[in-house]
């Protein structure tokens, strides 16, 4: 059983905040509710690194810990879900995720009333019936049932963020760890260039 | 080749000095992009060593984003986790321990020692013990604050012993209503407290005669007559402590986080959330005590603050000082 996971790539994220884009197309995001964010660091300065942030899906949610009402749950393939029906409002998830994922579609609301939580479901929808209209309504498009990938890894135009099975996308990123700084993974650097030649000096 | 280095080196000395002179220029411009600095020099010296930005995402410093919403250009807080090992741990464990065995040592004390029944024959010559303002400030408490106890108690407790029972769906449905009246009755709770403290606050000072009690422990275990004023050191201690102390420290934390509209950062409010908890389970544990006494732990207690009126026996039994005082025509009245 696979294990779904997002790795974005710091060497690679430009900024372009197409995932953003993406992500808040395909599930018809409510007004005020990013699902996902880029955050830059040292923004317009040497020295600048973005990154694309979303839930995590993290193995020993925080999330899931604090839920007053027991709403928040993992799938077999490690996707954290909710149920919007038993949703309160409370925010303890917004208190407990370290990422910022959950978030809310009346904002910080006097009394609390933040309407019911929203968050990134890996493009896996949510406890309705897979690819239903209630489900499309509640959580966006279910991608995952349809045997397709997270949105926003999929439009990424660097591919630097990166979502799917663990070991698969770990192996991509060790690979384009080990051949980075070599020049040789640079766009066009093989055609324009063709292979070094054997015992050329 | 001497000319090169020699120019190379004139050169370099004139970047050092207007590095220099941009130093003494602007200082806090370079402090301020220290990191940035950092990571500068690093992926010159370790190239795709990005160590400076990663120690930057775990400072919980904000750093650009164009999402807008709290605390957006956050990439990680960590103060989630200790909020939620709080929480999750010792408050809810202790808490539901504490709260699990003060009704039971209240039920075996009922059951072995019983409630204290008036000794003398009532009188039939009632004299008032509460005024009307002071029943409403104190059944508006006493209503809002059971209210939100029992809420309460449901949003930390509910998902341990009514979803086994009961199932999610329940719980969600209860808790969504809970949560609601909970945030609205939460700011009510907090006017009646200060009306509370203003109604009561004169009579709760301390008094000579409140050593007696204390060393007599009131009479609760020998069942002996302990003279007192208007309130005596058990009401006060429950005064200062649960309605004063606690009350203000509840009704506080709680409207930190009933308002986040305020832009108070998760931080602040996962804090509110633990002082918000443990004062409100000590609130209830105490306040279990005081119901206790008020209801069928003294006989004509509950009557008093229902009708305002004690029976004069009662008076002089429970109030002694009071009693003497309220019939010298002193201060005493209400």
């Amino acid at each position: 059983m696979a294990r779904m996971k997002f790795l974005c790539d710091a060497e690679r994220c430009i900024e372009c905040n197409s995932c953003v884009t993406a992500c808040k197309n395909e599930h018809e995001v409510p007004w005020g509710v990013n699902r996902r964010r880029v955050v830059t660091i040292n923004d317009g300065v040497p020295g600048e690194r973005s990154m694309s942030v979303a839930c995590m899906h993290c193995s020993d949610a925080p999330c899931i810990a604090v839920c007053p009402t027991n709403v928040i749950y993992q799938t077999e393939e490690g996707v954290v879900l909710h149920d919007k029906d038993g949703c309160i409002g409370c925010g303890y998830c917004f208190y407990a995720c370290p990422f910022g994922a959950p978030q809310f579609p009346n904002g910080p609301a006097a009394f609390g009333a933040r309407g019911k939580m929203d968050k990134c479901t890996f493009c896996a929808g949510g406890p309705e019936e897979n690819g239903s209209q209630a489900e499309l309504e509640k959580y966006g498009r279910n991608r995952l049932a349809e045997g397709k990938l997270p949105l926003c890894a999929e439009m990424c135009s660097t591919k630097a963020l990166l979502g799917g099975d663990a070991t698969e996308i770990s192996d991509i990123f060790r690979d384009r760890v080990l051949r980075r700084g070599k020049g040789v993974e640079a766009w066009g650097w093989m055609t324009a260039y063709g292979k070094e030649k054997e015992g050329a000096k | 080749m001497s000319t090169i280095l020699g120019r190379r080196s004139g050169f370099g000395l004139l970047l050092a000095l207007v590095a220099w002179l941009f130093m003494l220029g602007s200082g806090s411009v370079l402090a301020q992009a220290g990191p940035a600095a950092a990571q500068v020099e690093r992926q010159q010296t370790q190239p795709l060593n990005n160590a400076p930005v990663w120690r930057e995402v775990r400072s919980g410093e904000a750093h650009f984003t164009t999402v807008r919403g709290p605390e957006t250009g956050v990439l990680i807080q960590t103060e989630g986790q200790a909020w939620r090992q709080w929480r999750n741990g010792p408050i809810t464990f202790w808490g539901g321990v504490l709260l699990l065995v003060v009704p039971t040592a209240i039920g075996l004390f009922f059951a072995v020692k019983g409630a204290v029944k008036l000794h003398g024959a009532p009188t039939g010559r009632r004299m008032q013990r509460f005024s009307t303002f002071e029943r409403v400030v104190h059944w508006g408490t006493a209503i809002s604050f059971v209210v939100l106890g029992i809420t309460g108690v449901c949003i930390l407790f509910g998902k341990h012993f009514i979803e086994p029972v009961f199932g999610n769906a329940v719980l969600g449905g209860l808790l969504w209503a809970g949560k609601t009246v909970h945030n609205y009755v939460g700011p009510v709770f907090g006017v009646f407290t200060l009306l509370m403290i203003l109604a009561f606050l004169r009579d709760n000072v301390w008094q000579a005669i409140d050593s007696v009690w204390i060393r007599k422990a009131g009479g609760i275990a020998s069942g002996e007559h302990v003279p007192s004023g208007r309130f005596n050191f058990g009401e006060k201690t429950w005064f200062w402590i649960g309605v004063t102390f606690l009350g203000l420290i509840v009704a506080g934390s709680g409207l930190v986080m009933d308002f986040p509209n305020f832009g108070q950062t998760r931080a602040t409010m996962q804090l509110a959330n633990i002082i918000h908890g443990v004062g409100a389970i000590l609130l209830i544990a105490l306040s279990l005590g005081h119901i206790y006494m008020g209801t069928i732990g003294v006989e004509g207690a509950y009557q008093s603050m229902k009708t305002g009126y004690v029976d004069e026996t009662w008076a002089k039994e429970h109030h002694e000082f009071w009693y003497d005082e309220v019939k010298a025509g002193r201060s005493g009245r209400p």
